[in-house]
């Protein structure tokens, strides 16, 4: 997703992931979880932990190819880990996301550290953690369990953790890395994971020094150092207990239940943004709505130190959440962002100043999610002059709202919400909120909250 | 009885190119000396026509042994004789002649128009047009105020002026004779007044009013302005066929249209770019109440039923844009 600014201000945010599936996926995996594996003494040194961990893990580790079906070649790779004894592996929604939309065009073959190869079916899918659930051919094998202290998450900072998987395909690897908690800025539940994850390696399991699984590669920040990110593992233990007996859903069940999840997912996240995380700020004579969830992030630009001196005041405030989700290589959804831009007129007349308020950014707003005619109808929009009723302490707006549709996912849609006071000629507050894969009635008790939350001070 | 006829060559637009006048009743024309009329066209037999009342009391030409023949007008057909009407030419080689008789009746004179007051007239437009577009860059400055935006947009419109009125008063010329540029100037002039204006009014109306479709459409005004602007060229050059030009303009018009609309449905970037283009003007200038809140919500709700449709269409049909309904 992103950010407002530049890199700099960037850095240390959370905003950009970057789902490492073209090159590859990650594929991992532990060793001690069967009964057959050897118990492990502590390991004084941490290579020979490393030696030990991987020794063990090699036989549940799968690398995952998405072939192109006519070509029969591949398209993307990434990782996966055997968590049964019957075949069934656990892999990151992205690893097979082509196969999942376009089972006709693609198709998946898993290859093991042994050099086995065979078809893959695909059961189930975890789109908000980016999880999906397997079953290969090729039973008997030792798998993986899962770390009961991650599954309850009691895993203490710092702890060792080994993030194994297939990397730019160029063989199973294994990373060494440090456990350091939940990420606090992320909706969606992350393990921040200080280690080198690479494309490739998306879907691989991270283990504890003694084979468990704690977390599932999924994403890494772009632009940081080692800064990774892990699905916990209690949700793959949650999608591999809920495991259909069902042969695998049809194409059309599956694109059923992407736009099923979706749809719930984003019900939980404007349940959660309704239930009072919004406060109010001061912008000049006006105060507006912003988040005070921690996965929204805020920056503030000024045009103060433009050279020349500019001629009107911009203050803008722009909050971006960290809320998004992986649908496609060519489709990400699930952000909302929110923006205040307060302008004043330094020396503008009222038709100079107007002029300055049209130019604030619409086409570049309006086209700031990507388009892509296989996804999305046509924006529409609706604009009008609007007022509160009597009594309401709230100014004259100009308020403008565009929304599109998703085609495949039906209710969901892209929303574009601006407002401009229109009570003052050489001052004014723009407020933007842009809402990504909502349904209509979400979007609509949202973005008139927003619009009602556009007030003058007191 | 001696009779006086006049014999009129005439170019292919049928302007009298000379005019000949010729007494008797029998009349020789050919490119011999001998004749009463000499025709320097190599096409034209030595002995070609001979002209002659009828007793009947029309008049008719006949071909008195040429190898090319005689034509009645642009026609394709040969003929040994033709009776005349004084309206219609016959064509010999690639000459055309009109016989006309001293009683012909000719139009009433045109009323004369005085052009002595055009040039006060010019000036005080001009004026007006450079006080429009300079009061238009000035009020939507917002940046560093700089001359140049000015001067370039007083020489552009200087520029396309004469460009403009030059071609109109060069087939001004070809076809009637005389140029007219004064005329044809301020015919142009007059064009680009009402142009700027209309942009600025449409703006303004669209923001007073809440009137989406004043300003989504513009280009349709801007069309038929520049359609106007090309009939009264036109009839400047002749008034003549008044009609044929009408026809003219309408089909440029609607070619114009047609474009731009087209190019607007097939310029797919997923963006609402009349949304995008909203200019705002002082909020003193709006002259009708806002909309109340409940009302917006609804229309918003109705938003969607739009949408819900689009999805229904395939990727590649492409509604059209800017379905805003004007709002009484």
């Amino acid at each position: 997703m992103a950010g407002y600014g530049d890199g700099q201000k960037l850095s240390g945010t959370i905003v950009k992931y970057a789902w490492a599936l073209v090159a590859g996926m990650v594929a991992g995996a532990n060793a001690w979880a069967q009964g057959n594996s050897p118990p492990m003494p502590p390991a004084p040194e941490t290579a020979s932990a490393a030696e030990h961990v991987y020794a063990a893990a090699r036989p549940r580790l799968l690398q995952l190819r998405t072939l192109v079906a006519a070509a029969d070649r591949q398209s993307s790779i990434g990782s996966g880990f055997l968590v049964s004894a019957d075949g069934l592996a656990i892999t990151n929604y992205h690893v097979v996301s082509q196969y999942a939309l376009e089972p006709g065009t693609y198709r998946l073959e898993y290859a093991a550290a042994d050099n086995s190869r065979g078809e893959v079916k695909l059961l189930a899918i975890d789109l908000g953690n980016d999880l999906a659930l397997v079953r290969i051919d090729h039973q008997d094998q030792p798998f993986f369990e899962f770390d009961e202290r991650a599954v309850h998450g009691a895993v203490p900072k710092g702890e060792r953790l080994y993030s194994m998987g297939n990397p730019l395909d160029l063989g199973f690897t294994i990373v060494e890395g440090t456990y350091n908690g939940l990420v606090e800025r992320s909706y969606n539940e992350r393990i921040h994971f200080s280690g080198a994850i690479n494309p490739g390696m998306s879907g691989g399991p991270t283990v504890t020094a003694d084979g468990h699984i704690v977390g599932i590669n999924v994403s890494k920040q772009l632009g940081g150092e080692l800064v990774s990110f892990l699905v916990p593992a209690r949700f793959a233990a949650k999608l591999l207990a809920s495991a259909p007996d069902d042969p695998q859903p049809s194409s059309v069940e599956l694109r059923a239940e992407i736009g099923r999840q979706l749809t719930a997912w984003q019900d939980g996240l404007y349940k959660s943004l309704s239930e009072g995380a919004f406060r109010s700020t001061a912008f000049g004579p006006y105060k507006a709505p912003e988040s005070a969830a921690p996965w929204f992030t805020c920056w503030a630009q000024t045009n103060a130190g433009q050279v020349p001196k500019p001629r009107a005041s911009n203050n803008t405030t722009s909050c971006t959440s960290d809320t998004q989700v992986f649908v496609a290589t060519d489709l990400n959804t699930g952000g909302i962002r929110l923006s205040h831009s307060y302008l004043s007129s330094v020396d503008l007349n009222e038709f100079q100043f107007a002029a300055f308020v049209s130019q604030q950014n619409q086409l570049p707003w309006l086209a700031s999610f990507a388009w892509n005619r296989k996804w999305h109808t046509q924006q529409r929009c609706h604009e009008d002059f609007v007022e509160g009723s009597a009594g309401e302490n709230r100014p004259p707006l100009r308020a403008l709202w565009c929304a599109r549709a998703y085609r495949e996912f039906e209710g969901l849609y892209d929303v574009w919400v601006m407002t401009i006071t229109q009570d003052r000629s050489t001052e004014a507050l723009v407020s933007r909120l842009t809402l990504q894969g909502v349904t209509y009635p979400n979007a609509t008790a949202l973005g008139r909250r927003f619009i009602e939350a556009v007030q003058w001070k007191k | 009885m001696e009779e006086v006829v006049w014999i009129e060559v005439l170019s292919r637009s049928r302007e009298v190119i000379a005019r000949h006048r010729c007494i008797g009743s029998d009349i020789r024309v050919g490119r011999a000396y001998d004749n009463d009329l000499v025709l320097d066209d190599p096409y034209v037999a030595p002995q070609h026509l001979r002209i002659w009342r009828s007793e009947a009391g029309s008049w008719v030409a006949e071909d008195v042994g040429s190898a090319n023949g005689l034509y009645l007008d642009h026609g394709r057909d040969k003929f040994g004789w033709l009776e005349l009407d004084g309206n219609r030419p016959i064509r010999v080689g690639h000459t055309y002649l009109r016989i006309r008789e001293a009683g012909h009746a000719v139009a009433p004179e045109l009323a004369y128009q005085s052009h002595s007051r055009v040039w006060p007239v010019l000036v005080a437009l001009g004026v007006l047009l450079m006080a429009i577009d300079a009061g238009s860059i000035w009020l939507g400055e917002t940046s560093e105020p700089k001359l140049s935006p000015y001067l370039v947009s007083l020489l552009t419109v200087a520029v396309v002026l004469a460009a403009w009125t030059a071609a109109w008063s060069v087939l001004s010329r070809i076809f009637s004779g005389q140029a007219r540029f004064e005329r044809n100037f301020l015919i142009a002039l007059s064009g680009l007044v009402v142009y700027s204006l209309y942009r600025e009014f449409a703006d303004a109306a669209a923001f007073a009013f809440s009137w989406r479709g004043l300003a989504a459409y513009q280009y349709v005004g801007i069309w038929s302005l520049l359609a106007t602007v090309c009939f009264l060229h036109l009839r400047e050059v002749s008034p003549m066929r008044p009609k044929l030009k009408a026809g003219l303009v309408v089909a440029l018009l609607a070619i114009g249209i047609g474009v731009q609309l087209l190019n607007q449905s097939e310029l797919r970037t997923g963006i609402d770019r009349q949304a995008a283009a909203l200019r705002l003007l002082p909020p003193a200038f709006r002259l009708t109440s806002p909309q109340d809140e409940t009302m917006f919500f609804a229309d918003i709700e109705a938003l969607k039923t739009k949408l819900d449709h689009d999805r229904t269409e395939p990727p590649s049909a492409s509604p059209l844009p800017g379905s805003f309904p004007l709002r009484p």
